[in-house]
């Protein structure tokens, strides 16, 4: 039964890992940047959501306009902070991401304040029993289900039209896809912004979960979402998802029988560690 | 139809092609050959966009195109299939005609995917497989439609028989006589010479990035100090 209870728990936060690393599985295989800064839209998007909320008590709107401003976000980020230094080593983009997530951070500190944002009345906190008396908090529950759905829509949008095999075609040879037309700017903008308004969707749901959004929410994320994509075979979308969810539960496990040792963070990087000293291609490398 | 003028290209601080001069005449085929490293390739990936133009004119239907970037181009009707392919490996055939197709609406792609599909039938077997898992063959007949599905007025083909069996080269050039009397100029670059000659209406030989000869193919079958200096024929 606990054992169920964990892998539920696990399949919850690696829900929530799985939305924000497939952003930077997007731009990664891209543009081969590892864009840190992509935690700063998550962190946009959770204030947005509860923001909103809180304003108009709606949270279909509420999660609409965090995607919509975090995808937007994150066009602008790709525009003006990457797109100006394509051309230099791809160390250069990661320096830039850095610096650019810190004043993220701060800026939010200095706009909404150290302590954070609460929602004034959190919705979907109701207790649900499943499998036989599994207790989810509703907002657990939803996450999954709302990752699910979203992952699906965004696999039958990149295999059945035109724009996602347009995108995916870009992805395996720029130029060649250049060469009949394709305009990379659109795609990128577009990878961009559908990345980004993932983060924004995720951190709307760990504003759900925790009742709390602060400045610096998206840091151990961030690392944690970098470790993903380079445990599920850098670029591969499947592999991404794969060591996403099985993260989340390998924390899960973890944070019961080596909760006395390790904190959770120090749980889920020592096994990253472990996996990249066996396997440095990653878990699910096809190539 | 195309015209280049004095064409100098290549990358950064190497120079590929000097002063290359050629008029191709609409709905023949034009051999470009020579040995490895001649800058055949680089020609074509000039006249596509993606290869610097260092100097001179690149005419087409005697407009400047040399500044135009390589998603207009193949929008005036110019396409290739490069060196080494290039496929979309991990997208099915049938996604790489559509790649190949995009420029055009998406209502026309049935009809134009089922045009390529009777030059070349074998396609429309593995239509569902992936472009990695095609024989070598299967890989250039797809190239070929790959770029057909732009509607060019002008295609480029890089090594058309680099590798293949004699069988499938067969196919490809009746591919080529067919495109031609539909009224498609064909620019082909091409080591296999004899081939090439046996095709082709108009040749240009390049050696080092220049050209050594160029004029119609009965002239440079028949020449056979060309023949034995350039092109390796006896």
């Amino acid at each position: 039964m606990l054992a169920l209870e964990l892998v539920a728990q696990g399949l919850v936060q690696g829900s929530i890992y799985a939305l924000i690393a497939l952003g930077l599985t997007l731009v990664y295989g891209l543009l081969r940047i590892l864009h840190v800064a992509h935690a700063a839209l998550f962190t946009l998007g959770a204030y947005v959501g509860v923001m909103v909320y809180n304003a108009t008590g709606n949270l279909p709107l509420a999660f609409a306009l965090a995607m919509v401003v975090a995808g937007l976000a994150g066009v602008a980020t790709f525009r003006l902070a990457y797109q100006p230094i394509l051309s230099q080593p791809p160390f250069v983009a990661l320096i830039a991401s850095i610096g650019l997530y810190i004043a993220a951070e701060e800026t939010f500190r200095v706009v909404f304040g150290a302590s954070g944002l609460s929602f004034a009345t959190p919705p979907l906190q109701g207790q649900v029993a499943l499998f036989g008396g599994i207790q989810f908090k509703t907002a657990e529950l939803m996450v999954m289900l709302g990752t699910a759905l979203i992952i699906a829509a965004l696999g039958w949008l990149q295999t059945r039209t035109r724009v996602g095999v347009a995108c995916q075609a870009t992805v395996s040879d720029p130029q060649m896809a250049e060469s009949f037309g394709i305009s990379l700017r659109k795609v990128r903008d577009i990878n961009f912004f559908v990345g980004s308004a993932l983060a924004g969707f995720a951190g709307v749901w760990v504003a759900l979960l925790n009742n709390l959004v602060e400045p610096t929410m998206g840091s151990v994320p961030s690392y944690k979402a970098l470790a993903i994509i380079v445990l599920g075979g850098l670029g591969s979308v499947r592999g991404t998802l794969a060591a996403a969810l099985v993260l989340g539960v390998v924390e899960a496990f973890g944070t019961i029988y080596l909760g006395k040792l390790l904190d959770r963070n120090a749980i889920a990087f020592a096994f990253l560690i472990l996996v990249l000293m066996l396997r440095p291609q990653g878990l699910f490398a096809t190539r | 139809m195309l015209e280049l003028q004095q064409l100098s290209c290549g990358y950064a601080a190497f120079q590929a092609v000097h002063e290359l001069s050629l008029t191709l005449r609409p709905g023949t085929i034009t051999g470009l050959l020579g040995a490895n490293g001649a800058g055949k390739s680089s020609t074509l990936m000039c006249v596509a966009g993606h290869v610097a133009r260092q100097a001179g004119h690149i005419l087409f239907d005697g407009q400047d195109i040399g500044t135009l970037p390589a998603t207009e181009r193949v929008r005036r009707g110019i396409s290739i299939s490069p060196e080494g392919r290039r496929l979309f490996k991990d997208l099915s055939v049938e996604d790489n005609l559509r790649v190949g197709g995009v420029i055009h609406p998406a209502r026309h792609f049935v009809r134009d995917r089922d045009r390529v599909l009777a030059l070349f039938p074998r396609l429309g077997e593995r239509l569902h497989s992936l472009a990695g898992n095609l024989s070598g063959g299967e890989q250039q007949m797809l190239a070929i439609g790959r770029a057909l599905m732009a509607r060019p007025r002008l295609i480029m083909i890089d090594e058309l028989s680099l590798g293949l069996m004699p069988k499938v080269i067969d196919l490809c050039y009746q591919a080529l006589r067919q495109l031609r009397s539909e009224g498609i100029t064909v620019l082909l670059v091409e080591q296999n010479t004899e081939r090439a000659l046996a095709v082709a209406d108009d040749i240009c030989v390049l050696e080092s990035g220049r050209t050594v000869w160029s004029g119609r193919a009965e002239d440079a079958r028949n020449d056979p100090s060309l023949s034995a200096a350039y092109l390796g024929l006896h």
